[in-house]
């Protein structure tokens, strides 16, 4: 289920990627992407897991430069959101093949899947939400809002890595 | 890179890029990343305070026996939402039902167990500790810890049974056995003639002699039998002993050596073991039960090693004088020969029993014609270097690991041996 999870993932965060530039007659770089895409499904599927990492920063990246392409930021979206979704499932697929009981894999699939699904739903709401939401910021405020930012997310990793 | 700094790299690459180019949309990208960071925050693993037993339902077993190991893993702080709980195997054991690792969710203060089976080849397993993984259930925030416990099993070589193995060594000790000791006394076989002395059995009397005589009554005398010091060598070199394909003869000398010192042990022989393998090993001589359980121990331990050639092969004179016997157990190569011829010069009786590597590797390679071809070529070869062996005076068994080792025993030392033959053709000529 897992496995299947993360080719349908990478399809679904290629094939809006790829349409998004397409449909704005960016055929050349939505070729690259389904190329990209077709590349990920490959090594994913030859075992070649370290990869992923990669993959799914080039995609954040695509995502991020769709946007100054005019591709609809829903399709953004997707793709990062999809992309999250494969490069997770990724690593959650090569923890599973560590255990030997599938009575363990199937629940833990569940658990894994029921958080997921959380963090999709809540990302999905925040973003709506955000869209919906307009506040005029000079730039001063956004700054200080994005070191805010920057410095919380810092304070948050420091957190997480002190604990490993 | 670690993931979680890896996330967030790009969370800042998002943000910046937002607030650089004031695109509200774009720093909302960075939302589905951020909150899946914060997931792995909520609830991730604390200090993990976990202690394991492992209960192995035997010590020693055969080869193809399962064994039952159950593992307890009890934790004794807080919860652990997802944890990998892995039992290193050692090499050469696998697993054939239930799992040695399991990927479980453990409660503050719960416990959990489980069983799985494991059978595995012949040699001495040791287990390692438990290794424990923990992890939130995104695997950002990862704990690792080894969970002390120790365990061992002992895979004891398979027992194939000989009945008898006729050895006739030059000298025997003083204790009543089986073994002939060419010396007159109380025995089955008939030795010979002496004078009656008094005390002797009527029984004893030969009457047919004695009449041809006219004042002197003639006894039988008995062969006595009695135990004999008895050294066995297993020839562990690699390059006698494995093939291509990881094909291993090692196996069936084991086996060999198990059966031999298993049957000469039970008729009260003094038995030792020199293992000339990976480690070369002497299983000091000894008599008995217990003598067979360290020589099973040894053999269980016994691997191949890269020893080319017998260079330190040294029998010790204290342990097996000469005329004492010694068994070897190896596939033979060329340049053993001058060895063992050596090993005869000292007065050692000497028996190879040689499990035949030529049949063992045709078996593997199929029948084309180049294969029959180079077969019989080797068998060829194979044949000369048997023949030189027996020319010294070494009693030798082909054994075709394919047959009973009990059947290759059986046919080739109940009949005399072929210098034997020899003596008798050439009296016989005379």
């Amino acid at each position: 289920m897992t496995r299947n999870l993360v080719y349908a993932s990478i399809l679904a965060c290629t094939a809006a990627l790829t349409y998004g530039f397409a449909a704005n007659d960016f055929v050349p770089i939505s070729i690259t992407v389904a190329l990209l895409g077709i590349a990920w499904i490959v090594l994913f599927m030859h075992g070649l897991h370290r990869f992923s990492s990669l993959a799914f920063s080039i995609f954040i990246i695509i995502s991020l430069a769709s946007l100054w392409a005019d591709v609809p930021p829903l399709l953004a979206l997707a793709g990062v959101i999809f992309s999250l979704l494969a490069w997770d499932l990724t690593r959650f697929f090569q923890r599973l093949q560590n255990t030997s009981s599938p009575q363990d894999a199937r629940k833990t699939e569940r658990a894994h899947f029921a958080r997921l699904a959380l963090v999709i739903g809540l990302s999905l709401a925040g973003y709506f939400a955000a869209t919906r939401i307009h506040v005029t910021l000079t730039f001063g405020a956004a700054a200080l809002l994005a070191l805010l930012g920057i410095w919380g997310i810092s304070a948050l990793v420091y957190r997480l890595r002190s604990h490993e | 890179m670690s993931r979680i700094v890896l996330l967030a790299a790009l969370i800042y690459l998002i943000v910046l890029a937002g607030v650089g180019t004031l695109n509200g949309t774009m720093v909302a990208l960075a939302l589905p990343l951020v909150l899946y960071l914060l997931a792995g925050l909520w609830r991730g693993p604390e200090e993990m305070h976990l202690s394991a037993e492992r209960t192995i339902s035997a010590e020693r077993v055969a080869p193809g026996d399962s064994v039952f190991v159950h593992l307890t893993i009890t934790n004794h702080g807080g919860a652990l939402e997802q944890v990998l709980l892995h039992d290193p195997l050692p090499a050469f054991l696998s697993v054939v039902e239930g799992a040695s690792s399991r990927l479980v969710n453990l409660p503050a203060r719960g416990s959990i167990s489980w069983s799985y089976t494991l059978q595995g080849k012949r040699g001495s397993h040791y287990f390692e500790n438990i290794q424990a993984i923990a992890e939130d259930r995104l695997g950002l925030m990862v704990k690792r810890a080894a969970l002390p416990t120790r365990g061992q099993l002992l895979i004891l070589p398979s027992i194939s049974r000989v009945r008898h193995i006729p050895i006739q060594p030059r000298q025997t000790r003083v204790y009543s056995g089986v073994i002939p000791a060419h010396q007159g006394g109380t025995g089955i076989e008939f030795f010979g003639l002496r004078e009656y002395q008094v005390g002797d059995s009527p029984h004893h009397i030969n009457w047919r002699v004695s009449a041809r005589q006219d004042d002197v009554i003639y006894s039988n005398e008995y062969e006595q039998e009695r135990v004999a010091d008895v050294g066995i060598v297993l020839d562990g070199r690699r390059k006698v002993n494995e093939f291509g394909g990881r094909r291993s003869i090692f196996e069936d000398s084991v086996l060999a050596s198990v059966a031999v010192a298993s049957s000469l042990l039970a008729e009260g022989n003094r038995v030792g073991l020199f293992i000339y393998g990976k480690r070369n090993r002497w299983t000091s001589p000894g008599y008995g039960k217990y003598q067979r359980e360290r020589i099973m121990q040894d053999l269980a331990l016994a691997e191949t090693g890269e020893s080319q050639n017998f260079s330190s092969l040294i029998i010790p004179r204290r342990l097996f004088p000469p005329n004492s016997q010694i068994i070897l157990i190896s596939p033979l190569s060329g340049g053993d020969v001058s060895l063992l011829a050596q090993l005869r010069a000292r007065g050692y009786q000497l028996l190879v029993i040689s499990p035949d590597p030529v049949s063992f590797e045709a078996r593997g390679l199929g029948d084309s014609p180049s294969v029959k071809l180079a077969t019989r070529i080797a068998r060829l070869q194979r044949e000369v270097l048997l023949r030189e062996l027996r020319h010294t005076g070494v009693q030798v068994v082909n054994w075709d690991v394919g047959r009973p080792f009990e059947q290759a025993v059986r046919s080739a030392l109940s009949r005399p041996t072929a210098f034997l033959h020899a003596i008798q053709r050439g009296q016989g000529k005379r």
